[in-house]
């Protein structure tokens, strides 16, 4: 059981997850990659922003913008 | 073990925008802007050449965003916040 971030993060690959950005907005998907720039792309990402929302098939959501999972 | 590593290295997100090129894509930028195009080229920083490409750009709530066409253009990936396939 390892708790090194970059072993976290390969681990939770195909899970469900949410990705909060700098701007407030919120991605929830199933975390389908990651790379070392955190990168993330999400399969069947949804946009939370408020109340409203707005779904996508894959998204690419470059590293900068990302703040946690 | 490494063709383990090949797969992996090969679903790196960067790779997956490849399947994206001369596609339409949705960037959404900073700014309150978007952009739709097919993308003719990216690099790492996730700068990015659109063609056909409309810019959307947000005000107000309930208000049209104005819209700007242009038939080729450069996006500095520093703006870039997301990519998705366009429906167009």
């Amino acid at each position: 059981m390892s708790t090194d971030p970059s072993h976290f993060l390969s681990n939770i690959i195909g899970s469900s997850v949410t990705v909060k950005l700098h701007n407030g907005v919120k991605y929830a998907g199933v975390l389908q990659s990651i790379d070392g720039f955190m990168n993330v792309v999400l399969q069947n990402g949804t946009e939370v922003a408020g109340e409203s929302s707005r779904t996508y098939g894959d998204v690419f959501i470059r590293g900068n913008n990302g703040m946690y999972e | 073990m490494s063709t383990l590593r090949t797969e992996q290295q090969s679903q790196e997100p960067l790779d997956l925008i490849r399947f994206q090129l001369d596609e339409f894509v949705l960037v959404k930028l900073r700014g309150a802007r978007e952009m739709k195009g097919r993308l003719q080229g990216y690099d790492s920083h996730c700068n990015m050449v659109l063609s056909e490409a409309q810019e959307f750009i947000f005000s107000e709530k309930d208000v049209e965003p104005i819209v700007k066409k242009t038939e080729m253009v450069f996006v500095r990936g520093d703006s870039v916040i997301l990519v998705s396939p366009s429906t167009e």
